[in-house]
């Protein structure tokens, strides 16, 4: 396998890391990106372009997209790293005068993405190239892409941080409306999501189940009445009156029991 | 020139502020999934959803330890995760700043203990999970003995429960009737 990752010992690196800020600080120009896609779907080209654009203009920040490796500060690599791609991609990234600034753009770039187990995908960038900055996102959006470089040229600050989390004893996990019959519940919450998919239907139950908090019927129908007078949405006022129904079908069905 | 001049001045600036200012997503915008650990039962279903595989589950039988790992270099946003999860632990946020300098920083990682099966003594159930499953019969309105005996089941590897069964059946079989 090609591949550019050769294993350097630490003062090699730290000399590659040293000329890179050094690149960063005394370049007083643009910094010239440019961009190799290695396999991808074009949504990362089509949100780069975007941020480019006079609305998010990534070049008030200095930062121009250039049409030649010969010219690039930084190398953009986007879309999962193909067979097919692999070599002119190194040829750009040999092309491109060190030292330079390796970004890898976008879920598939980063490691491959969705298409990272498929034949002919060797995973992300970095498994060929020594990546600088990973920017992930499916695709980044405008701003995100702004982010992305603003941080990799030392202009803003990374946010992410890895995240571990270790099971001690005690607390368990926190139920549900705890005071709403799990059936009922249930009834609601899949009657909701029929109509509305999962994202509105899930809000939707949400709200009308706080209502339900409220033992006595009564009150609930009061309130739920309340909610549909001021509610303009037509759609939504049906929506909350067939999840009312399940509840008062069920009430009905307990009075008819008992 | 003051015609366009004038055009220019109605129409003002166009140019997001963003770094300086934060910048508004859409309602509903799918950006960073956030982890709610407490919440969380390791049930793996966010595992078996996501289509990236972003999401991953592993056991550590030896030392009786499931890891929960979320990379969001591998993550498409699609939400599917948000979707199943059974009690609200993972939820997508607005958040899209998720540029990172190194990978291990790009990785959400949660361990949990593993239960030992009553008969063989070897773990294979999540403590947590098994939890879950009975305060939900409990709110449900499953009697407190009836609890109790869901519970003795429950901390029973299936592969203990299917010897203990064939041993009744047997005992049922071979013992005369009187």
């Amino acid at each position: 396998m090609i591949t550019l990752n050769q294993e350097l010992d630490a003062s090699q690196k730290e000399k590659i890391l040293e000329l890179k800020l050094r690149l960063l600080k005394l370049i007083r120009r643009s910094v010239y990106v440019y961009r190799v896609d290695c396999g991808g779907c074009n949504g990362c080209e089509i949100e780069i372009f975007a941020a480019i654009t006079p609305l998010f203009d990534a070049e008030r920040f200095g930062i121009k997209v250039v049409g030649s490796p010969r010219h690039a500060d930084v190398i953009v690599f986007t879309g999962p790293m193909t067979r097919p791609m692999r070599v002119p991609a190194i040829r750009a990234y040999q092309a491109a005068p060190d030292p330079k600034v390796v970004v890898a753009y976008g879920a598939c770039g980063c490691s491959g993405g969705i298409f990272h187990d498929s034949y002919g995908v060797w995973g992300g960038a970095d498994s060929v190239f020594p990546v600088d900055l990973y920017i992930p996102g499916c695709p980044p959006t405008p701003c995100a892409t702004i982010h992305g470089f603003a941080v990799a040229l030392g202009l803003l600050h990374q946010k992410m941080k890895g995240e571990h989390y270790v099971e001690g004893e005690g607390a368990g996990v926190r139920l549900k409306f705890p005071e709403v019959p799990i059936g009922l519940r249930k009834e609601i919450e899949r009657e909701a999501r029929r109509l509305c998919g999962y994202w509105h239907g899930r809000q939707i139950a949400n709200q009308y189940l706080e209502f339900l908090a409220e033992k006595d019927p009564q009150k609930v129908d009061k309130r739920v009445k309340e909610l549909l007078k001021a509610e303009k949405d037509a759609r939504l006022v049906e929506v909350f009156m067939k999840i009312h129904r399940i509840f008062l079908d069920s009430m009905e069905r307990a009075a008819g029991s008992a | 020139m003051i015609k366009l001049l004038k055009k220019v001045l109605q129409v003002g600036e166009a140019t997001l502020k963003y770094p300086f200012a934060p910048a508004e997503v859409a309602p509903g915008f799918r950006g960073k999934p956030v982890y709610n650990f407490e919440q969380c039962i390791s049930c793996g279903a966010c595992t078996l959803a996501c289509p990236a595989n972003a999401i991953t589950l592993s056991c550590d039988l030896e030392r009786g330890i499931r890891t929960w790992q979320l990379f969001y270099g591998r993550c498409i946003f699609c939400g599917r995760c948000e979707e199943v999860c059974p009690t609200e632990a993972i939820t997508l946020s607005p958040e899209f700043e998720l540029a990172a300098f190194k990978k291990e920083d790009l990785v959400c990682r949660a361990d949990f203990r593993l239960n030992k099966c009553r008969f063989c003594d070897r773990f294979f159930t999540p403590a947590k999970e098994l939890e879950y499953v009975l305060a939900v019969m409990v709110q449900a309105g499953l009697p407190e003995p009836e609890v109790a005996n869901r519970r003795a089941l429950l901390e029973v590897c299936p592969e203990c429960r299917r010897k203990v069964e064939v041993e009744k059946m047997k005992k049922a079989v071979f013992t005369p009737l009187e």
